[in-house]
């Protein structure tokens, strides 16, 4: 019995892991993108951008798994998404994406508003142009500044990943919960806390590791 | 010589016990015997759409409603009573019921213990599709190709696995029917009874139909063994099926599409 549970839950770990990966690799660039979006200069851009991180951050991430997937088919008649295991995964981590996507990229536009303007003058004054002020000046002090925020946000990915099962993605909890309607027994439910344990724990040390490899100057 | 004598005595006793109770039958019939009371207790469990508590904590549904009628039929009040459903037959027996009238499903351990009505609503695990595809696939060969979903643990899993269907687990039949709905699955296997209530005109799945039952069963209503009110509950359904009352009551509770004709 142990053994049937865990070799089931590590295989739904696999998919909630697999989406966290995703997610944090789709996000990380995308947010960067949305944040230069909303700091822009050219009002109609930015209030776009502005009003789409409103509309992902004040609805639940559940509501957008459901409208992404189910959406295209049941209100617009076309189904984007296909009938195979592709689509699924697809609308999973386009939703994820989207959703992190939009919170990183308010910690982005703090990190980066925090910078004093003084440094930008300074690159100016050396002669450098404004790409190369943001990617040798800024972005490394940003990348420190934003570590523990960014902690909080990947930690909460890692949890939320378990609404992936709203449109029938087996990760850890969808595999935990099956033992209750196939064999009447709910611990491996409960176990699947110590994976997510094991793992936020690892991610901690980890981020850990990070700011102190990161503490090498203090201004 | 003595174990035959015993198995003699055992015979004459058992013979004794077996004239003894058919004495008691012919003394009073079933139907006089609740006449008599003046209550038809009705064996239920809660089961939506046949018998459920309205929000006033009446037992209604398609079931209760007509046992309240064919109670009113022979002038006597319909009561209702939780049982058991593992010891409907011992109830029934023990008079501590005098029929169960719960969506039944008629089987062999039900025909052996007690007097069963004729069937009057059939169920059955059904392919639920998209009505535009609902001509294409129409037989079990041609849903076999179809992407699946059913709910997780239910009967139609059960179906499914059997006939060798590719399938997805939903939580719920419902769930099932919005994946297919969506088009994210093709095909859903639900009950019968509750393709009938969720789906079709009226309903947010007007796009969906169903088209093949995969197991079929017959409720029907049981009675204690040699009752006369089997009968009379026959001779009941035929006259509210021809007057259309049973039908009516039928399309009330969503079940018009299992009632079977009598």
């Amino acid at each position: 019995m142990f053994q049937t549970v865990i070799i089931a839950l590590n295989e739904g770990f696999l998919k909630t892991f697999e989406i966290f990966c995703v997610t944090l690799l789709g996000a990380l660039p995308l947010g960067l993108i949305i944040a230069f979006g909303s700091m822009s200069r050219w009002r109609p851009l930015k209030w776009f951008v502005k009003t789409l991180v409103w509309v992902v951050r004040g609805t639940p991430l559940m509501l957008q798994l459901l409208i992404i997937f189910y959406g295209p088919g049941k209100i617009f008649g076309y189904n984007i998404w296909g009938t195979g295991d592709w689509g699924r995964n697809a609308a999973v981590f386009t939703a994820f994406i989207l959703n992190y996507a939009c919170y990183f990229s308010e910690i982005y536009r703090g990190g980066i508003e925090s910078i004093p303007r003084g440094q930008y003058e300074a690159g100016q004054v050396l002669g450098m142009t404004k790409p190369q002020i943001f990617f040798r000046v800024v972005l490394m002090q940003v990348v420190k500044r934003i570590t523990a925020p960014m902690s909080n946000e990947v930690i909460t990915l890692v949890k939320d990943t378990s609404l992936a099962r709203i449109i029938l993605v087996y990760e850890i909890i969808w595999a935990g919960q099956d033992f209750i309607k196939s064999s009447g027994v709910i611990w491996p439910l409960f176990f699947t806390g110590v994976y997510y344990l094991l793992f936020n724990g690892l991610l901690t040390v980890l981020f850990g590791y990070i700011e102190k490899k990161l503490n090498y100057y203090r201004g | 010589m003595k174990r035959i004598i015993s198995v003699l005595a055992v015979l004459v006793m058992a013979l004794g016990l077996m004239s003894g109770c058919a004495k008691d039958d012919t003394a009073k019939t079933d139907s006089e015997y609740v006449k008599d009371k003046g209550t038809l207790v009705v064996g239920i469990t809660n089961f939506a759409p046949m018998d459920y508590k309205d929000e006033n904590g009446q037992w209604i549904g398609f079931d209760a409603d007509m046992a309240k009628a064919f109670a009113e039929s022979l002038g006597v009040k319909a009561e209702f009573k939780v049982i058991d459903w593992n010891y409907k037959i011992n109830e029934l027996s023990d008079k501590g019921i005098d029929c169960v009238w719960n969506g039944m499903t008629i089987n062999d351990e039900v025909l052996a213990g007690m007097e069963v009505s004729n069937a009057y609503c059939k169920n059955a695990q059904v392919v639920v599709l998209k009505s535009a595809d609902a001509e294409k696939y129409n037989t079990l060969e041609s849903v076999k190709e179809l992407s699946f979903v059913v709910e997780a643990g239910s009967a139609g899993k059960k179906t499914a696995e059997a006939q060798g269907f590719s399938f997805r687990e939903a939580e719920t039949q419902a769930d099932t029917l919005l994946e297919v709905s969506s088009g994210t699955s093709q095909a859903s296997i639900i009950d019968l009874l509750m393709a009938g209530a969720m789906i079709g005109e009226g309903t947010d799945y007007d796009d969906l139909t169903y088209t093949v039952s995969l197991t079929e069963e017959e409720y029907g209503v049981g009675f204690r063994k040699g009752s006369d009110l089997a009968a009379k509950l026959n001779d009941f359904f035929k006259s509210s099926y021809a007057d259309g009352s049973m039908k009516e009551l039928a399309n009330t509770y969503g079940v018009q599409e299992s009632l079977i004709a009598q």
